[in-house]
Formats: structure tokens, C-alpha cells, sequence
């Protein structure tokens, strides 16, 4: 039998093996178990890290506090400046933003742009689709970009600083983010959100725009909403009397999504706000320039 | 000399062509599977809705609400993902490595005798297979382009060469391999197998 083009073939081979050797879970396994073996030592990463194209990441852990009221426009400036210091101020990272914004018509773009360059960004914008979010962009790059990382904390930190709030600023909170002592259990546990004292039947507002990732009832957290705002960023609303959206909707910034209540695990009415930055809960406060003020009252 | 490498690379074909196209195959499945995670997590939270209004009926269940956070319904969402492509890894690329060379028209008759016969989930295999090994050798010619961003005619061009050998050459073995296990199992994959690699194929062709 004759070969068909073998040195071709080859060379195909050859860049099959090296993507799924350096690219895939598969082959990171492959490289794991030689590595064991072998007793030498890889570059393999977790097999969980080769999923989302390098943009899920988790918060940075130090939060720049905001100097004042951020317009939501400049809130990704603060978001880059927080993980490379480098970039230069706030006020001049927002005005580059912009004018990246302005040529490669996307924010995720421009946010790519100031970490990855502006060629790496035009490329990926000409290979993903329109109005491409930070991971389609990725997944049109070669993977393993620390930069692709450092854009998607950028806009996780930029996507917490733009927040809206949920409740009128007035609305006082009756137990901060952090361990406490459980007002219901007992025992130290980790409140991973803010109670808002605030009457039953009060407008519950969307903190910026977002998909409903959960719409639903049970014992503890009463009727909950989960909004996903992308790149990181999803906010929870438990205890509401009603809920005014459903799973899969999309919602606009400050749309009300609910009516305040009292159901589920919770010692009278209140909202419990909840901000999760890469799966993890962090202190909403800590991405905002105004404090509401702290009261005694319901909590959950 | 050019013939000599030629023979020489020619008798190590037995043991490249098959590693190959495992492997394409293995970039496709992990090309669908990373579309598929995003999906998952959806489902992932609609299942724990569904256990927390379960649990939380009772006081002595009710801690276990607390216990999945949105942190560990990631993890498990891409967990699945995870699992998933392992799973048709098994099911589409390790049969792979059994490729038997023969000559293309042989293959090409044996392939038509095989597809004739009676409609079943064999064929899941086999058709998952196509649409996985496209996927993957799109996969891999955006990695090639994307290494040579900085290049763009290159990049174009290598790209476009790769894309098209890996559909001419590896992909229309790595399906007839495929069709060629499927029918030589005494059972088919059932409805498990339909089950993992269905929604992938669907996935890869989401994934181009």
C-alpha cells in the first residue's frame, strides 16, 4: 500500500499532539501522571484552569477604596489600576480606555487591549463575534495569556466598582459582611453578605445589567434572585416577599426585580445583598465610595 | 534523500497517524466540553434550587443550603464539564488508537458497507466523531493563527493549509475508525453513551 503525503501527515500529526498536549485537560492528565512517573517535573495546569479560555479568575485580593463617587464609565479604570499598579492613574487609564473603547467598539476589547496590546486585541476582535465579552475574545486567542487573566480581574474589579445599590442609600444596614455570632443558630459563621433594614413590600432594583441565573423559594434564603452580570460579577437578593423576574431574564441597571420581604431564615424584614466576585462572597461595601450607615434591626 | 526521509517517516506512520488523530479528536471533545461548562452552570444552579427548597423543609437539613455556595457550584459546574469530556474522550478518542491503515479505497468501501446497515446508535459514534474532529481541527488551526498573530498572512495562510489537511487527511479516518469500532461492539453505546456525546456534538458545532 502506498502512504498518502506521510511527511504532511506528519507535521499534521505533530500539531494535533502539541495542542492537546499543551491545551487540553486531557493532556495536561497525560502530563501529570508522566510527570509521577517520572519523578520530573511539569507545567501542567489544575484540569479545572483549562476551561473559560483563562478569563475565570478569582478577585484580587487587595481592592483599591474608591476616593469618591466613580462614574460607571471610569469604574473599569479603578478595576485596571487595582491589578497593575503600573498602567499609570486612574483619571489616564480611563481616558486610554476610552479611546480603545472608541476604536475596537468594545469595552471587554479595550480592557484586553490595555493588558494584552492593541494588535492582540484588533486580533481577537476580528475573530470573535459582534459585541464579543471577554471570554469569546479569549477563546480566539492562544491560551495560557497571563494577560487575558489580569484583563478579566480587571473587569471583574471594574464590573464591582460600577455597582449600583439595591435599596434607597438611606436604608440603613442592620448586619455587615464578615464572621459573627449567628443570630438564629448560634456560633461564629461567615455572613457572606449585608442586611438592609427595610420595610416589607420595598423595590428591590437590579445593581447594574445581568441575566437571572436563579429565580426560586426555599427555607433559608426565602425567595432568592441570583443575577449573573458577567465577567465574575453576580449579586443575590434573598428574603423577598415577591419576585417580579424570572429565570433567564435579562435585566436593565436599577429594573425593579423584587418586592422586600421577610421569607425564609430571617428575624424580620429585611434584604440580604450578597456580591460574589469569581465565586467568591466579598464585602460589597469594599467596592463602594458611600457607606449606608449601620442600625440595629433584622437580619437573617 | 528526499524519498529516503519519505520511507523512513512512512514506516513510523502506524504509530503517528493514530496518535494524531486521538489527539484531534481530543481538541475537538475539549473545544465542545468548554462550551458545554458554560450551560451546565445553568443547570447546576436550577438542580440546587430544586435540593435547597428540598432541604431547607427540615431544620436538621436546612445547614446543607449554606453548604453550596456560588464558588461550589462553579467548581462542580466546570467539574461536570470536566467529566464530560473525559467521558467522550473515552467514548471517540481512545478507540481511535486501534486505526488499522488500509488502502483509501478500501476504506472507502468497508466505510459504505458499514453505514448501510440498519440505523441504530451505532452510528452516534461515528457522527459524533465528524463533527468533534471538525471542531478540532478548528481548533487547532485558531491556535496556530493565534501563536502567529503578530504575522497575519502567515498566520492566514499556515492556518488555512492546516485546516484544510487535518479535513482531508485526519478527519475522514478518525470517522471511519470510529464507524469501524462502533460496528465491530457487540452493544451499542446506548442511551449513556447518546446521552454524553450527543449534546457535545451539538456543542462543537457551537464551538467553530
Amino acid at each position: 500500500m502506498k502512504p498518502r503525503l506521510p511527511l504532511v501527515e506528519l507535521v499534521l500529526c505533530a500539531l494535533c499532539l502539541w495542542a492537546a498536549w499543551y491545551h487540553t485537560p486531557a493532556g495536561a492528565l497525560v502530563r501529570t501522571a508522566g510527570a509521577w512517573v517520572f519523578r520530573t517535573h511539569t507545567t501542567a495546569r489544575p484540569l479545572l484552569a483549562y476551561y473559560g479560555a483563562g478569563t475565570l479568575v478569582p478577585p484580587p485580593e487587595h481592592a483599591l477604596p474608591l476616593p469618591g463617587p466613580v462614574p460607571p464609565a471610569q469604574a473599569l479604570a479603578y478595576g485596571a489600576f487595582a491589578v497593575r499598579a503600573d498602567l499609570g492613574s486612574p483619571p489616564a487609564i480611563a481616558s486610554r480606555l476610552r479611546s480603545l473603547a472608541q476604536t475596537l467598539h468594545s469595552e471587554d476589547a479595550a480592557a484586553l487591549a490595555l493588558f494584552c496590546g492593541e494588535e492582540t486585541a484588533h486580533y481577537a476582535m476580528e475573530h470573535a463575534g459582534s459585541q464579543p465579552h471577554l471570554i469569546d475574545l479569549a477563546r480566539a486567542l492562544p491560551p495560557s495569556k497571563t494577560c487575558v487573566s489580569q484583563a478579566a480581574q480587571a473587569l471583574m474589579l471594574g464590573g464591582a466598582y460600577a455597582l449600583a445599590w439595591p435599596l434607597p442609600e438611606s436604608v440603613r444596614i442592620t448586619s455587615p459582611f464578615g464572621m459573627r455570632e449567628h443570630p438564629l443558630l448560634g456560633g461564629r459563621r461567615l455572613h457572606a453578605g449585608v442586611d438592609l433594614g427595610v420595610m416589607k413590600g420595598a423595590p428591590v432594583r437590579a445593581v447594574a445589567d445581568g441575566i437571572v441565573r436563579r429565580a426560586s423559594t426555599d427555607g433559608v434564603n426565602g425567595r432568592i434572585l441570583v443575577v449573573d452580570h458577567g465577567g465574575g460579577v453576580v449579586t443575590s437578593y434573598c428574603h423577598n416577599d415577591e419576585l417580579l423576574v424570572g429565570d433567564g431574564d435579562h435585566v436593565r441597571r436599577g429594573q425593579m426585580i423584587a418586592r422586600s420581604g421577610n421569607t425564609g431564615r430571617s428575624t424580620g424584614p429585611h434584604l440580604h445583598y450578597q456580591l460574589d466576585l469569581g465565586g467568591e462572597p466579598v464585602d460589597p461595601l469594599r467596592f463602594r465610595a458611600q457607606r449606608p450607615k449601620t442600625a440595629v434591626g433584622a437580619s437573617d | 534523500m528526499e524519498l529516503r526521509v519519505t520511507e523512513r517517516v512512512s514506516k513510523i506512520r502506524w504509530i503517528f497517524l493514530p496518535l494524531g488523530m486521538c489527539a484531534l479528536v481530543a481538541v475537538g471533545t475539549h473545544a465542545a466540553a468548554d462550551v458545554v461548562g458554560d450551560k451546565v452552570l445553568f443547570a447546576v444552579d436550577r438542580v440546587d434550587a430544586f435540593f435547597d427548597a428540598i432541604f431547607s423543609s427540615w431544620s436538621v437539613t436546612a445547614p446543607l443550603v449554606d453548604l453550596v455556595g456560588l464558588g461550589e457550584r462553579t467548581f462542580f459546574a466546570r467539574a461536570v464539564a470536566l467529566a464530560w469530556e473525559l467521558s467522550a474522550d473515552a467514548l471517540l478518542a481512545i478507540p481511535v488508537l486501534g486505526y488499522d491503515e488500509r488502502a483509501a479505497a478500501d476504506e472507502l468501501t468497508i466505510a459504505r458497507v458499514l453505514a448501510k446497515r440498519r440505523l441504530s446508535l451505532r452510528l452516534v459514534q461515528p457522527a459524533a466523531a465528524l463533527l468533534v474532529s471538525i471542531a478540532g481541527a478548528a481548533a487547532v488551526a485558531r491556535l496556530l493563527q493565534g501563536t502567529l498573530l503578530h504575522y497575519p498572512l502567515i498566520g492566514g495562510f499556515v492556518a488555512a493549509t492546516a485546516l484544510f489537511g487535518l479535513f482531508l487527511l485526519l478527519a475522514p479516518r478518525a470517522v471511519f475508525r470510529s464507524l469501524e469500532h462502533a460496528s465491530a461492539q457487540k452493544t451499542a453505546i446506548g442511551l449513556l453513551g447518546l446521552a454524553i456525546l450527543g449534546p457535545l456534538a451539538i456543542a462543537a458545532v457551537a464551538s467553530l
